[in-house]
């Protein structure tokens, strides 16, 4: 831990808010980035990153100086993330459960979504961009959490073995099944 | 192969294939001899190409009022009791701080100098030096 970062910690302990204000300023991207990435949803993401900062404000105390202060930041990232995930897949589970009970109660009427019309010229780039996200969002939230924290954001495996708790063989092994998964989902897709 | 077995070989080819393993010779001689090996190998570095695709995924940035927003529920659900506050706000005016220090010892020095006993309290003109009898008289 560097200095510049001591003191910026003393800051934040002291209730600083202008410290607080330095703290989201350095971070707010990549936290974003990495809520946006695992969650794949803007509103999502922005409400995340905003409980992961509200998250190390108020237990910025119980931070040991041991790790780097970022490495415990996107820690209590990941952790927010995987929690929302859950969350929304028993909301979303819990919709479906109400929508099939609607459907058998009005014999199955149910409207067909008319599907999005494609732009005429979409941009290779943005397409490209919608399936790695597509293909993202089917693995779980622990291939997710892996796969963003070393192909996306570029930490190194010993980042990540310290971000996510897990030993350094379970780290590769889950980035390389994810990757599997990826690819399988991305064959065929992209040139 | 089992699960753990197979978890153990993906760790060590992953090095080999990052170029941090130690034993190169070892792993390339499994690589030639065992099919497993060669089979996850192959896996990998299939998996690895399709995994660079991520990184050309353009950053997501926070929305511009993010920090406002983040201090803003902060304060909200503190009730404002979260920050510490400072009398003078982000900045101390040492400056008028020194002026009105400055000022202030000018008047206690004025009030002394002019004052005939010394002290803050001053006689006024036409009255009794004596006004308190400190010995009653008899």
């Amino acid at each position: 831990m560097t200095e510049i970062e001591r003191s910026l910690l003393r800051r934040l302990r002291d209730r600083d808010e202008r410290a607080f204000r330095e703290l989201i300023e350095q971070h707010r991207d990549r936290v974003f980035n990495i809520s946006y990435r695992m969650l794949a949803n803007r509103e999502e993401a922005q409400d995340v990153a905003q409980e992961v900062f509200i998250t190390v404000f108020k237990t910025i105390d119980t931070f040991r100086e041991e790790a780097k202060f970022s490495t415990w930041l996107y820690r209590v990232t990941v952790n927010h993330c995987k929690n929302r995930i859950k969350y929304l897949a028993r909301r979303h589970d819990r919709d479906r459960d109400e929508l099939d009970e609607n459907t058998r109660e009005t014999n199955g009427a149910i409207a067909t979504p008319a599907r999005a019309a494609q732009p005429d010229r979409a941009l290779e780039g943005a397409q490209i961009e919608v399936l790695l996200e597509a293909a993202i969002k089917t693995l779980d939230e622990d291939q997710r959490e892996v796969v963003v924290l070393r192909d996306i954001e570029e930490l190194s495996i010993e980042e990540i073995c310290e971000i996510t708790g897990l030993a350094d063989g379970t780290v590769k092994s889950r980035l390389h099944r994810a990757r599997l998964a990826l690819r399988k989902k991305l064959q065929g897709k992209l040139s | 192969m089992t699960t753990e077995e197979e978890d153990e070989v993906i760790a060590r080819l992953s090095d080999y294939l990052d170029g941090a393993a130690a034993n190169r010779a070892e792993i390339e001689a499994k690589l030639a001899s065992d099919p497993d090996w060669k089979r996850l190998h192959d896996e990998m570095v299939e998996s690895t190409e399709a995994a660079k695709q991520l990184s050309g995924l353009r950053k997501a940035h926070a929305p511009v009022t993010f920090t406002e927003d983040v201090t803003g529920t902060i304060e909200k659900r503190s009730a404002g009791r979260f920050f510490a506050r400072r009398t003078f706000g982000d900045r101390v005016p040492f400056g008028a701080l020194l002026v009105v220090a400055l000022i202030g010892l000018g008047i206690i020095g004025y009030v002394l100098w002019s004052s005939s006993t010394g002290s803050l309290t001053t006689d006024k003109p036409g009255e009794p030096h004596d006004k308190t009898e400190l010995v009653p008289a008899p």
